[in-house]
């Protein structure tokens, strides 16, 4: 038996408390590993990977049409390779092999990885500690952002000028399709990554994430999966849209290989993350903080992370299944071998409306979070917020097929699927209710986050309505694929979710970097973005109503003047969102240093001191009272009392 | 003001409660509610010429060739009517938190409170009826109009077993990479790249594919399937309005599918049989 | 300083008590998430068999008909040794007897019974080390090729699934079996042998899945789908 029996103490807080039995020394090779490891890990595994592959794979290997395999065999070792060496030199593996030995990671391991008197190097490695996840979760979420908004103003200048052509039809497509997925996984993790990780376990009054080893995994499972991404561009790049329908897909370049395997890891990365909150959120609660003392937040991120769990399942198959048909030629999506299209958008779609949710909800979610604290009031009925949240989680298995109205696969289902859609209005309504109750009678502390709010809303009435005409389907059977779907989902995943996650990002700043957002240039940027946008989409709404199909390089010319329009709000929302950007950068560098509590909330995340320490609290706090418990006596309420006081007496005196 | 005198000594006094009128009565006498009310009206009128603008859009490249195109703009119009009020409410109320309710702004926390309304019951009840109602009529409607369209355009066929209806054409379209090929089964095959309608009839297709999925979208007359490699979907329509129309691909569908295009002639039956005849087809009635 | 009665994470200094529960919960939110993949499975199988596009489903040249796989499917390079329904019954039982005997030495934890734990998590390796040998020999000898139709893709990536599975089982039981030798499984602490028990079980329920289709849902009921890329039936 190695067990070491001995058992130690450790002064904690002045008192001797005895440490746990080792399963062995501290130290090892994990301590050498970092980013730069990494680096090299993966650069080195996926080089060797490419080079053995290509030695091993006979020049004249082919498929069944006789195109020659090696790119195809290279190019998946090649990303394969990259994702395990990568990790590898991360040291993920180092976890779960000392565990098959049995020599567990040691208490003093632990705090290494957690970051302990790492200073800035902690950012750099496979760190534990869930707010060094959430920074380099924010770090990455920003760069996909940035990269996808790149090609958003590409793709606008190619439409906006409408009497030549900049790119080919091909780098147009992947264009298209690079900024419609990596949009997806920027605004996937946005809110949950960040703000999720960082600040939940402050909220809940937890010391970390229930499991902080998978916490890491999460964040660099994400950041091997974005160079994956990036990689599809240059190897002819993801050529048929973001939802890569098939067999179109099929036909595409190599560069497919690309987005499969990004989704695939994504997919891994994403049910970890989900498991994890919710475990985190389901038993790790302060003492005291029943399920109606629980943050609507904290229920937003629940109902992002329940939805994530069930959903990306199918999306990572129906990649896993086109990858098979691209390498071993399979033939699950291939209509001469017995393959089905429509099995492919069933399983996409699967995914594909949850996953509007997964955004939408936490961008709602922390929208509703912050506004008690600016409005100086509770939040306007807490259960039925509860109840808008459960009552959207549990319809978003059951309105897949809208997406599928015009395809054929089924037209009897139409009318069921429908009638789901419709229904989802309804709880939907609740969260619009919860707001304007929240903002009735309110005075409105006008800071950024709460301004960026009404932004939210108004961008949610508007991509809200402009559903309802998608949801049905003689309506759709005009709209559908065409630009009014674009301009309709750009107003619920930009319009409210990114707004949503600006606001957050303002909002948790002061907590998470120490300083404050600078308020003038952070304002200008979202002002002149959110300008931008209404120009761009509502142009794009009348390009759709006009019959513009979606994802078309070149158009009639009775579309030119609204996709002039659309360039030029596009421009606008590029400037107003690097002004937004500069403003980030120069705060966390050198902003205005924040209290601890500067917004006055009462909130358990802001009662802990800034920087935050690396076990949260001194002492695991202990929830008394309902979140929000802000606001004095309603005026009116004894008004009222007193009428119904007169009415008693005069009914008395009949 | 003691809480014992409020309560009524009379055991009978219970039933009396005072009507919820009288509290609406004094809501509204409430400085804001009132505003709230017209801004409300205000903001509804302005974005009530919508309907028609949106209708106006789509109508830009000509008017609806055919009913299922007029069902899809009375729907389009209703549906806009019908989200003009909860719309305008919700803005009304963003807006008068801006400009009516008290703001401030500087970097300490206020320091004092707003009135801490926890919930309202009317409030929450009138929200949660209205939008019910509203979902349940958008739902009716919706199955109500999709049943009329697809007796429009499936039904075609067994239309012309009605005594008195002209009888039906059946046109094969098929998509591929990156163009549309009509084939007219019932003119001995006759294919076309440009579809040619009579006027009136009701025409019944059945879409394929030969490679990836496209989505046949006659723009004017409402008609929109996808094109599936191995299946077969069906549609149908009955154009009532002369004239060239578009078609347009809506499913992306590989390099060119920008210019996936081609015409639609709408032809009265004379022109049409002409037509066939002039292009080798074999007239059948 | 007395020892505490209650065992601690060597890693976080929690008690166990609080990590297992917590090391349940995760699991069964992950298997949820196993549970939409295999789902997702399923769902390509069951599909696949009702459209039976351009008449693809069987591979060709063969007439799929229930119980007679093996008899009609024609032989490929690879030699057809098994039929294709019954040795995914072999591998559920194969597995099936790993997962009781997992279950044994947890229970056997559980009481105390060292000994037991130890038969029960080696045994349980050696078998799952069986199964996937006798996976691995099923998948190679298919009279048919992954091109082979859309019923060989799903039959093989139904075996993948199985495969992928018997891996996870191999790495973690290897892991139990190891901790048990070294004591750290023991009456107090056996949390994570009961975590690999409720794993395998589902794993089996899963293999079950896969078992049923091939066995049910052999010959297409779609018999005259349309050609593709015509208006003709077949």
């Amino acid at each position: 038996m190695s067990v070491d029996t001995a058992v130690e103490t450790k002064t904690v807080f002045g008192a001797e408390v005895p440490q746990p039995p080792q399963h062995g020394a501290a130290g090892g090779v994990m301590r050498g590993l970092n980013f730069g490891t990494g680096l090299i890990g993966g650069i080195g595994l996926a080089a060797v990977a490419g080079w053995v592959t290509a030695i091993l794979t006979p020049s004249s290997a082919s498929n069944a049409s006789f195109a020659p395999m090696e790119p195809t065999y290279v190019y998946l070792a090649v990303l394969l390779g990259w994702v395990v060496g990568f990790m590898l030199g991360m040291g993920a593996f180092v976890g779960p092999l000392r565990w098959v030995v049995g020599r567990d990671i040691t208490h003093a391991d632990a705090e290494y990885m957690a970051g302990k008197d790492l200073g800035r190097k902690r950012y750099w490695k496979y760190t534990t500690d869930h707010k060094v996840v959430g920074i380099q979760y924010l770090v990455v979420t920003l760069f996909i952002l940035g990269f996808a908004g790149l090609l958003a103003m590409l793709i606008r200048t190619e439409l906006g000028m409408t009497w030549t052509s900049l790119f080919t039809p091909s780098f147009y497509n992947s264009m298209i399709g690079t900024h419609g997925i990596a949009m997806i996984i920027g605004m996937i993790v946005v809110i949950s990554g960040p703000l999720g990780n960082f600040i939940v376990p402050m909220m809940i009054g937890a010391r970390d994430m229930a499991y902080p080893r998978l916490n890491a995994l999460s964040v660099w499972l994400l950041v091997a999966a974005v160079p994956m991404l990036v990689s599809s561009m240059f190897m002819g790049g993801i050529q048929d849209g973001w939802s890569v329908y098939q067999p179109l897909a099929s036909q595409a370049p190599v560069g497919m290989l690309g987005y499969q395997m990004t989704i695939i890891i994504f997919a891994i990365s994403t049910a970890i993350a989900s498991v994890n909150l919710m475990t985190t959120i389901l038993t790790m609660r302060a003492k005291g903080m029943t399920w109606s003392r629980t943050p609507i937040f904290v229920y937003g991120i629940f109902a992002a992370s329940v939805m994530g769990l069930y959903a990306f399942p199918f999306f990572q198959y129906a990649q896993i299944l086109g990858l098979t048909d691209r390498v071993f030629s399979t033939s699950f999506f291939d209509p001469l071998n017995g393959g089905s299209v429509w099995l492919y958008e069933n399983l996409f779609w699967l995914l594909g409306h949850p996953e509007v949710y997964v955004i939408l909800i936490p961008s709602m979610a922390v929208a509703l979070e912050l506004m008690p604290v600016f409005l100086r009031k509770p939040l306007f009925s807490f259960n039925f917020a509860v109840a808008g949240i459960v009552g959207v989680v549990a319809l978003s298995g059951l309105v897949w097929a809208h997406h599928m109205y015009m395809t054929g696969w089924a037209p009897a289902a139409n009318y069921p699927f429908m009638l789901s859609t419709e229904m989802i209005s309804i709880p939907v309504g609740f969260l619009v209710l919860v707001a304007i109750g929240t903002f009735w009678r309110g005075t409105a502390w006008t800071r950024l986050p709460l301004m960026a709010v009404y932004a939210v809303i108004f961008n949610k009435m508007i991509g809200g309505v402009t559903g309802v005409y998608l949801s049905d389907v003689p309506a759709d059977q005009y709209f559908h694929g065409s630009m009014f779907v674009v301009a309709h989902f750009h107003f619920m995943l930009m319009g409210a979710g990114l707004f949503g996650a600006m606001a957050g990002i303002a909002f948790f700043f002061p907590k998470m970097t120490g300083r404050i957002l600078d308020e003038r240039v952070g304002s200008i940027g979202l002002w002149t973005a959110f300008i931008g946008f209404q120009i761009t989409f509502i142009s794009m709404f009348v390009a759709g109503l006009q019959g513009q199909p979606r994802r078309v390089l070149d158009f009639d010319d009775q579309f030119n003047l609204s996709n002039w329009i659309s360039t030029i709000g596009a421009y606008i929302i590029g400037i107003g969102m690097l002004i937004f950007l500069s403003a980030i950068i120069t705060s966390w560098r050198s902003g205005v240093i924040a209290s601890s509590n500067p917004w006055g909330s009462k909130s358990l995340e802001w009662q802990t001191e800034t920087p935050v320490p690396l076990e949260n609290f001194p002492v695991l706090p202990v929830v008394t009272e309902r979140p929000y418990n802000y606001g004095v006596p309603d005026p009116y309420e004894a008004e009222l009392e007193s009428i119904d006081e007169d009415l008693t007496e005069k009914a008395g005196t009949k | 003001m003691s809480a014992d005198t409020l309560i009524p000594e009379e055991p009978e006094a219970p039933t009396n409660r005072p009507p919820s009128m009288e509290r609406v009565r004094s809501w509204l006498q409430r400085p804001y509610a009132r505003k709230i009310l017209i801004l409300t009206v205000v903001i509804g009128f302005l974005l009530l010429p919508l309907a028609w603008l949106l209708l106006a859009a789509m109508n830009q490249t000509g008017a609806p060739a055919s009913e299922i195109m007029k069902d899809i703009e009375q729907t389009v119009f209703v549906f806009t009517l019908v989200s003009i009020p909860i719309t305008a409410f919700v803005f009304a109320v963003l807006v008068y938190s801006l400009i009516g309710w008290r703001q401030i702004s500087g970097d300490e926390p206020p320091m004092q409170d707003s009135p801490a309304i926890r919930t309202n019951t009317i409030g929450v009840i009138l929200w949660t009826v209205a939008s019910s109602l509203l979902a349940m009529f958008l739902v009716v409607w919706g199955l109500v109009e999709l049943a009329q369209i697809t007796a429009n355009s499936y039904g075609s066929i067994s239309a012309d077993e009605q005594p008195g209806q002209k009888s039906s054409e059946i046109i094969n379209v098929t998509g591929q990479q990156w163009v549309w090929t009509f084939e007219y089964p019932e003119h001995n095959g006759l294919t076309s790249d440009i579809l040619y309608l009579p006027l009136d009839r009701p025409v019944y297709f059945n879409v394929t594919s030969k490679d990836v999925i496209h989505n046949f979208w006659a723009v004017e007359l409402g008609v929109k399937i996808d094109a599936n490699p191995g299946a077969i979907t069906q549609t149908g329509v009955t154009a009532n309005k002369l004239g060239t129309f578009n078609v347009r691909c809506a499913e992306l569908c590989g390099m060119h599918h920008a210019f996936m295009q081609t015409q639609i002639q709408v032809l009265e039956q004379d022109a049409f049989d002409s037509w066939v005849r002039e292009s080798g087809g074999k007239k059948t009635s | 300083m007395s020892t505490s009665t209650l065992p601690v994470s060597p890693t976080t200094g929690e008690p166990i008590t609080t990590i297992a529960r917590r090391a349940r919960l995760g699991l069964w939110l992950l298997i949820v998430a196993d549970v939409a993949g295999t789902i997702a499975l399923v769902i390509s199988y069951s599909y696949l068999w009702s459209l039976n596009v351009n008449g693809g489903w069987a591979p060709p040249g063969a007439t799929l008909t229930a119980n007679q796989t093996n008899s009609t499917l024609p032989t490929t390079p690879s030699t057809a040794t098994f039929a294709v329904e019954w040795p995914f019954w072999a591998i559920l039982f194969v597995v099936v007897v790993a997962t009781a005997l997992m279950w044994f030495g947890y229970r056997s934890a559980r009481s105390g019974n060292h000994a037991g734990l130890m038969v029960g998590a080696g045994l349980s390796f050696l078998v799952t080390v069986a199964a996937l040998i006798f996976q691995w020999i099923q998948m190679s000898t298919f009279p048919f090729d992954a091109g082979d139709g859309a019923y060989a893709s799903a039959v093989l990536l139904l075996c993948a699934s199985n495969i992928f599975h018997l891996f996870l089982l191999l790495f973690i039981g290897m892991g139990i079996f190891m901790r048990a030798r070294k004591g750290l499984i023991d009456k107090t602490n056996w949390y994570q042998a009961q975590l690999l028990s409720y794993y395998m079980t589902w794993v089996c329920i899963a293999f079950l899945l896969g078992a049923i289709l091939t066995t049910f849902m052999v010959e297409s009921p779609n018999t005259d789908p349309a050609i593709f890329g015509t208006f003709k039936q077949q």
